[in-house]
């Protein structure tokens, strides 16, 4: 079979990840097979007849084949899960007892005011008072809708998976307050309740806090820099329930 | 094979241009994180975009060129405003190239004439776009964007009311800048590519201007905000913000800033609103004639993004994945179709389409493998077309890396290449049909209309007359009737500087400032 012209490199050899390189292998695959039968030059196969003899339906075989090994991908969008479960892992978003559980967010007892630590973040802005609030995890459109219908009771302080400003888009602004699992302080969602002037800590770790429980956040903390970000400065501001 | 037409020297140039986008794509990426949506499957629609970039830029630019050359929409977007392309055009590009030379489908010695004609055509384009800075880039100029002329920037200054943290002017302007930038993420699918930043530009000691642009907010290109964003009267709208205490330390190639200290809404002390489109001779002020007009016009507009943001949040909710993914897709290819309308040849089947070349591809871009190989292409730079020799150190890691991939000089002597891709034959959309309405500040138009209307307009500012006349000419032909011209061309609307010419210089604008502020 013939060889493509990136199978002799001296330098590069495999993808960093192993779901990436099992599709470009086999895309490449794909590619010498096509190539070595139509048995012209590479200048006369590329673009032109290439396009014609690699197709769409080419491209789903090679997504049913990684599928019948038994995997299943990881899913992003709520969309992606939805219509294709035979293909993504459970999202999960719509459990409603979910609450977080990471390992590596700081806990500790009661302390003397009655307030027990059960995470932390990086702050945004720092306000001149802590926040207190309802907390609520908002994960799925469903759930932004009802709240769109219904309203966002007064005190919510809300719980999101991801850094996206689209997800929160038509409430954001009736949060008291937000935490967000992942992104940094220069993330959308970040840049959006920075422009709102809502209190958020971004990439927060936290475990045992769960939907309607109240809850105290350090917006105080010093707000989290690029700098901070670049030497590796940890500016946590902690969570506690109460 | 091609005979080669390409010169060394336009070789050299080319693989310089793509390594400045490498290393800048890796500083960007590694200092502004990743996007993410529980409602777009970003990764995934961001590598289908630059799959439609690679087969299509090449021949939509040579369009816009047979009608304009890049230099001269340089000249019209600087003087109305244009969404972010300095980074947008080259990388999206290059990155769908890579994309394929790691798949195998291509080589790094095809399409060679479409690769150093999109760098070319990008780096004309930029050199006019920041002729007013002379640099290629933001990154060019210490991660700065000073993009206007004077005579603009002295009635940006001189109009901007005054207003502080609590009065009303101050709270209906900040909460439309957070309603707008909230609708601008959503219209552009979690990207930013509605918002676009310049500057900063001195004021005073403690004092900087920033110019905020929120462009194609109303009925326009975009299929989804067809009927959404019909109450929306302006399609774009620029925010000149004053900032005080504050240094604009940074504003990058994305249009993002950082202040120091942090900035904050205390921060602001000025403020005006103005809009711009291809047909509008410059800027046109907003709700100018007094503060209470303008705080009024601030609420107006903050009510109908809101309305717009529930309309089209509710619609993109309910789509499925291809739609999410054709949105995305094409709000990042589409980064330079304002260049086409700028050139009077858009046309919605060039830019509104997923070319069939790329579509083939959809069936790949599932969400992990989306994450996992954009990360790989731009955060970790581990793709194996991106490695390098052992001696190599990459600019921002020091490691033996390249993100974006050379023309081999070797196309220069014997080894063979492919000139490019072709021409566009067709396109696919999971989307509704575009309806042929534009909002523009003529009224609604068809495309048809609006490339002719488009074609046949100049903006005094870009007529013969005027076009070449830069600051180093001003410098030392102020005192003439033609300077005064070319300055009076900006101030036709202005409140406060109507027909006062070439002579004022930014200090006088801050004295006049200053004097109305006591007086008060």
């Amino acid at each position: 079979m013939s060889k493509l012209y990136v199978d002799t490199d001296k330098y590069g050899y495999q993808s960093e990840f192993a779901p990436v390189e099992a599709y470009n292998s086999a895309v490449k695959d794909l590619l010498r097979r096509k190539f070595s039968n139509s048995d012209v030059p590479w200048e006369d196969f590329v673009f032109e007849l290439e396009e014609s003899l690699v197709t769409k339906a080419d491209m789903s075989a090679i997504e049913a084949r990684l599928l019948a090994f038994g995997h299943r991908f990881e899913p992003s969008a709520m969309s992606s899960s939805q219509e294709r479960p035979e293909a993504y892992k459970d999202s999960g978003l719509f459990n409603e007892d979910f609450f977080f559980e990471h390992e590596d967010a700081p806990t500790a007892d009661v302390d003397d005011i009655g307030r027990t630590l059960r995470g932390a973040g990086d702050n945004v802005v720092n306000h001149e008072n802590n926040l207190t609030g309802i907390a609520q995890y908002i994960r799925t459109s469903d759930k932004v809708l009802k709240y769109l219908t219904d309203g966002v009771p007064e005190n919510t302080i809300a719980i999101v998976d991801d850094s996206g400003g689209t997800l929160t888009a038509p409430i954001l602004e009736q949060f008291s307050g937000v935490l967000c699992a992942g992104g940094t302080t220069r993330s959308h969602l970040a840049i959006l309740t920075r422009e709102y002037n809502i209190p958020c800590l971004m990439n927060v770790k936290l475990n045992g806090i769960k939907s309607n429980d109240r809850i105290e956040v350090e917006v105080t903390a010093r707000s989290k820099t690029a700098d901070d970000y670049a030497s590796g400065v940890s500016t946590l501001a902690k969570i506690w329930r109460l | 094979m091609s005979k080669p037409e390409i010169t060394y020297s336009q070789l050299l140039e080319t693989n310089n241009l793509i390594q400045q986008n490498s290393d800048e794509t890796y500083w960007l990426c590694a200092t502004r994180t990743v996007q993410e949506s529980k409602i777009f499957p970003v990764s995934a629609y961001i590598l289908f975009s630059y799959l439609n970039c690679f087969y299509r830029f090449p021949e939509l630019l040579k369009k816009i060129e047979a009608n304009m050359s890049a230099e001269e929409v340089g000249d019209r977007a600087r003087n109305s405003g244009i969404k972010i392309l300095a980074w947008t055009i080259p990388c999206f590009y290059l990155l769908g190239r890579e994309m394929l030379i790691n798949w195998g489908v291509i080589k790094p010695t095809d399409a060679v004439e479409d690769v150093v004609y999109v760098m070319d055509f990008w780096k004309r384009f930029q050199l006019s776009w920041h002729r007013n800075n002379g640099g290629l880039t933001n990154k060019q100029g210490g991660h700065r964007a000073q993009i206007f002329p004077e005579q603009k920037l002295q009635v940006f200054h001189a109009d901007a009311f005054e207003c502080e943290v609590g009065d009303d002017l101050h709270t209906s302007a900040q909460e439309f800048m957070a309603t707008v930038a909230q609708y601008g993420f959503l219209v552009s699918c979690e990207s930013r590519l509605t918002i676009h930043n310049h500057g900063p530009y001195k004021i005073s000691d403690n004092r900087e201007m920033l110019i905020r642009d929120f462009r194609e907010l109303s009925e326009y290109d975009f299929p989804w905000l067809d009927d959404v964003a019909n109450e929306l009267d302006y399609n774009n709208l620029t925010v000149a913000m004053v900032v005080e205490d504050t240094h604009i330390t940074l504003l990058d190639d994305w249009g993002s800033f950082e202040a120091e200290p942090e900035l904050k809404s205390e921060h602001i002390k000025a403020i005006g609103l103005w809009t711009a489109d291809n047909l509008t001779d410059g800027h046109l002020p907003v709700g100018m004639g007094s503060p209470e007009e303008l705080t009024a016009t601030f609420k107006n507009l903050t009510e109908k993004v809101k309305e717009a943001t529930s309309k089209l949040w509710t619609q993109m909710a309910g789509w499925s994945r291809d739609q999410q993914m054709d949105a995305g897709a094409l709000n990042y290819f589409a980064c330079a179709k304002e260049l086409a309308h700028i050139a009077g040849c858009y046309e919605m089947k060039d830019w509104m389409m997923i070319d069939e070349r790329a579509e083939r591809f959809r069936p790949l871009l599932n969400d992990e493998y989306g994450n996992l190989f954009l990360g790989e292409l731009v955060g970790m730079i581990t793709q194996p077309s991106q490695m390098a020799h052992g001696y190599t150190m990459a600019q921002h890691t020091d490691k033996p890396t390249k993100g974006l991939s050379f023309i081999p000089y070797s196309i220069l002597k014997d080894e063979p290449y492919t000139p490019g891709v072709g021409p566009i034959k067709g396109g696919v959309t999971n989307l509704s049909d575009k309806v042929d309405r534009y909002r523009t500040s003529q009224g609604f138009m068809t495309q048809e209309q609006l490339n002719k209307e488009c074609r046949s307009f100049t903006m005094t500012c870009c007529q013969e007359k005027y076009r070449l006349l830069c600051a180093d000419w001003v410098k030392y032909h102020y005192d003439t009737e033609l300077a005064d011209e070319l300055f009076r061309i900006e101030q036709k609307n202005s409140r406060n500087l109507k027909d006062r010419g070439a002579g004022l210089t930014c200090q006088d604008i801050e004295h006049m400032r200053l004097a109305r502020v006591e007086k008060a």
